[in-house]
């Protein structure tokens, strides 16, 4: 049984071990034989920082962590039934890396049901702060996103307003973190988190 | 989470730290036979359809109301409906010790549900 890491270009640069390549076309997975272990936040720290020491000195497509297959052969197979797929998603990632960013609210506060008995002040309550929270998410998505290749919006978690992955060139990011910072100084009442570079999870299979 | 991967972030990250125990939850979930457990879980997933109806209809109606489309008092009882449903829910979220976060689910690619 081997499980995989990440989907890159063949050829490519030399693998660490106990990594292998299995080939397929242009296209080359990234294994190693699978190991019996507990699923625990470090396996899965583990996989990451594989993935990522991987992404220094390539351009690749993450895979699930957890994805085992029974051997090479079925790697290959697998790889090329969806080669045509793998390498236009391959292009698309290629030079970038994924940056996150979430915005929080400085002080949440009055999204809470108002008090009073009155139905019509409830809903227009709530409808101000749904439409101040997403007025405040695009004034800082809008900016960033023009920054970016691609952009993948998710459905930000209270007191979340904004979560966000952005496609950016890897010579970009520090003009993007920087960009993050000046809209931080901007908007008081927001704070903003970005991080990475992170392998193009959110850009894999689009 | 190692500090070189965060590119901005200010000195404070605690608003951003609720993420944590969630994922060491995740990892840690199982399948929970003993009555209660599995009482508390069947309550979970029933009140997380429930609550994702009601955000649906909430979200709707507010729609409508935008719309133009709804009398003074159309608006009035169904915010009145609204409420006394956001109130009902807390109720029952608190009978089971559940929190607002744990009516949500993790449809893998999809994301999250609400």
């Amino acid at each position: 049984v081997i499980e995989l890491y990440a989907i890159a270009a063949h050829p490519g640069p030399p693998l660490p071990e106990p990594l292998h390549e299995v080939r397929a076309g242009e296209l080359a997975a990234i294994c190693a034989p699978a190991e019996e272990r507990e699923i625990t936040p470090e396996a899965l720290w583990h996989h990451e920082q594989i993935v990522e020491a991987l992404m220094e000195d390539r351009d690749l497509l993450p895979v699930r962590f957890g994805t085992r297959l029974d051997d090479d052969a079925a790697a290959a197979r697998s790889l090329a039934e969806r080669h045509a797929e793998l390498e236009r998603a391959l292009e698309r990632v290629r030079g970038a890396v994924e940056l996150a960013v979430r915005a929080v609210l400085a002080e949440p506060g009055e999204d809470a049901a108002p008090e009073g008995d009155s139905g019509a002040d409830y809903l227009r309550v709530k409808r101000r702060a749904s439409a101040a929270h997403e007025a405040v998410a695009a004034a800082v998505h809008a900016p960033l996103a023009a920054l970016a290749r691609a952009h993948a919006e998710r459905p930000p978690r209270p007191p979340e307003v904004l979560r966000a992955a952005y496609l950016v060139d890897r010579g970009a990011v520090g003009t993007f973190a920087r960009h993050v910072a000046r809209l931080d100084e901007r908007h008081p009442e927001l704070r903003l988190l970005c991080t990475g570079p992170w392998p193009p999870y959110s850009f894999a299979d689009r | 989470m190692s500090a070189d991967k965060i590119l901005h972030g200010g000195s404070d990250l605690d608003p951003f730290a609720g993420e944590l125990p969630r994922l060491s939850d995740a990892l840690s979930r199982r399948i929970n036979t003993d009555p209660e457990g599995l009482e508390r879980g069947l309550a979970q997933l029933v009140l997380t359809i429930i609550e994702l109806l009601r955000q649906l209809m909430e979200r709707q109606a507010l729609r409508r109301i935008d719309g133009g489309s709804l009398s003074e008092e159309q608006v009035e009882r169904l915010g009145r409906t609204f409420m006394e449903l956001d109130k009902r829910m807390e109720q029952l979220r608190e009978e089971f010790g559940l929190t607002e976060e744990d009516l949500n689910l993790d449809l893998g690619p999809l994301g999250r549900l609400l």
